[in-house]
């Protein structure tokens, strides 16, 4: 028997809707699997240019980076797909998950000894309920529920693939995208220009 | 649980090394034992239970060795602690690592108290059983009275006499309890385990059927022991012969569950040390600056062994511009990854 979280509900991270209110920062240390520490990241993109912040919880990507570079084994993947936080006993805290994971998401707890990580609340999503973040973010940047919920109040499409350089990242939370079909999220990709270089359509006209 | 599947084969080269330190122990049993004359044939199935778990806990050591985040770690390890003109150091500081982490467990404690409590219970009984028991189990131990002295017992280690002690003394007394005493200790941390675990939502959340089975063993072992005890002494050796193979069963199966589960991280652990090495070795060299931001965030050395091991794991990493992710800091990584999505919904509001 699945738990509910893999039975319909999903956990979705829209960053454009971050307001840096920075309740999801507090809600996290409230989490029963990690009692005060908080794991979910958030820091402002560049202050000087804009005022958007960027929220960062685990992806659950479907092959984990962090497990994969464990020397110790500590990393384990649930049968839902939920990555969860190193098992304390054989976390030996060297590191290797905090700097491989391609979204910046382990901690390294240096008193001890431990990397820990956001494992989507697992007390609360397992039976049914929004991790703390979701549950306080008011602007519904940080999601949990049904793909029914997300059609019927949300704009964008849901997208579970991201690209670094040469490798496909497919994760278990979505994010929010307006067009799927522009393949997944690429962070080294060249962003698309906001300026219109002929926005009244002039050259053409008059070449 | 898993991480990713893997097809099933076995690792030749580990199965010989296990094979060879069956070979080994079979050997020092019949040299401690003096040639099989002081080996107890009442402790064969422990003896034959002990030559499997060693099989199988070297062969899962070394398999565990191999991967290749672990074979780099502990290769990094060793280079670290035998840095010219460190040995020294590193060595006085290995003694205190053994002492403050393997023994004292002091990271345990900051996390918190009575886990810790627990942890040194169960880790110290079952230290002591082990001294008491392997030694027997494998002929290595035994007693002789001393002359016509019936009440009088001197320990021989390896053939070689030790001291003597009346059994009615409280050397004795203690000798003769000293499993009594471990069950008691592992009991007692069990509890405090279990105690723990059922009261915290958190905990049970991630509880996975390893961890009980764990502490269930090390329960198991420990009462069907004091079983024994109490036949001797209250039930006057009723059901012995009954409860002796009960006992013999839970301590056979726990020697065989060591390598598979929960409790094979008493041989992953010390791997801890190596890290204390090749992090203060990553501190003194090169640190590597964030391509984005070029601030300094980890040490050269685990960044170049982190991009050869990725790929090992099945990871590229590379961009076409021949960068890599890996060279960007995790904090710029979260905000690259942002504005990305951003990006793709129409750019910062």
């Amino acid at each position: 028997m699945g738990s509910p979280l893999i039975r319909g509900n999903m956990f979705v991270i829209d960053q454009s809707r971050c307001i840096g209110c920075e309740a999801c920062v507090q809600a996290c240390e409230e989490c029963g699997t990690h009692r005060g520490e908080s794991l979910i990241h958030l820091e402002f993109v560049d202050r000087g240019a804009t005022p958007q912040t960027a929220p960062m919880v685990c992806m659950h990507c479907e092959d984990p980076t962090c497990a994969q570079v464990c020397p110790a084994d500590a990393i384990k993947q649930n049968e839902d797909g939920v990555v969860q936080s190193s098992l304390k006993p054989r976390c030996i805290g060297c590191s290797n998950c905090v700097l491989a994971c391609p979204f910046g998401v382990p901690k390294y707890f240096a008193l001890p000894d431990q990397m820990m990580k956001c494992d989507m609340c697992y007390d609360r999503t397992s039976v049914g309920l929004k991790p703390m973040c979701a549950s306080v973010c008011p602007s519904q940047a940080l999601w949990f529920g049904t793909p029914e919920e997300f059609a019927d109040t949300r704009r964008g499409e849901l997208m579970f693939e991201f690209r670094f350089g040469n490798q496909l990242v497919p994760t278990k939370v979505a994010t929010v995208v307006n067009d799927r079909s522009d393949g997944p999220v690429d962070p080294l990709a060249e962003p698309p220009s906001r300026w219109q270089d002929d926005p009244f359509g002039l050259e053409e006209a008059f070449s | 649980m898993s991480t990713s599947g893997s097809t099933f084969r076995i690792d030749g080269r580990a199965a010989m090394f296990a094979g060879s330190a069956v070979g080994v122990l079979l050997v020092l049993v019949y040299v401690g034992s003096g040639a099989g004359r002081w080996f107890d044939a009442a402790l064969a199935g422990y003896l034959i239970g002990v030559l499997m778990g060693v099989f199988a806990v070297v062969y899962r050591y070394l398999v565990w060795i191999q991967r290749p985040p672990t074979a780099r770690l502990n290769r990094r390890g060793w280079e670290s602690f035998r840095r010219k003109g460190r040995v020294g150091h590193n060595a006085v500081g290995l003694v205190g690592l053994v002492g403050t982490n393997l023994l004292a467990q002091g990271f345990i404690r900051k996390r918190s108290t009575a886990r810790w409590a627990a942890h040194q219970l169960v880790f110290w009984g079952c230290l002591l059983a082990a001294a008491v028991t392997f030694p027997l189990t494998l002929g290595w131990v035994h007693f002789e009275s001393v002359g016509q002295q019936g009440s009088h017992y001197k320990a021989f280690f390896f053939g070689i006499g030790t001291g003597s002690f009346s059994a009615t003394s409280l050397v004795g007394f203690t000798t003769f309890h000293l499993l009594n005493i471990s069950a008691f200790m592992v009991i007692g941390g069990v509890l405090i385990f279990l105690f723990r675990r059922t009261r915290d939502p958190g905990a049970l959340a991630v509880e996975r059927s390893g961890d009980f089975l764990a502490l269930a063993g090390l329960f198991g072992v420990s009462i069907t022991g004091l079983f024994l005890t109490a036949s001797t002494m209250w039930l006057e050796g009723r059901y012995y012969a009954f409860l002796t193979n009960v006992h013999a069963l839970t301590v056979i199966m726990g020697l065989l569950y060591i390598p598979f589960g929960k409790l094979f991280h008493i041989f992953q652990r010390p791997a801890n040390l190596g890290v204390h090495f090749y992090r203060a070795e990553g501190a003194r060299g090169v640190q590597h600056e964030c391509r984005e931001c070029h601030k300094p965030y980890a040490s050269a050395m685990q960044v170049a062994d982190l991009k050869e091991v990725l790929p090992a794991v099945g990871f590229d990493y590379r961009d076409n511009a021949g960068g890599n992710w890996q060279d960007i800091c995790p904090s710029c990584r979260r905000k690259m990854v942002t504005a990305a999505q951003v990006a793709r919904v129409g750019g910062f509001g």
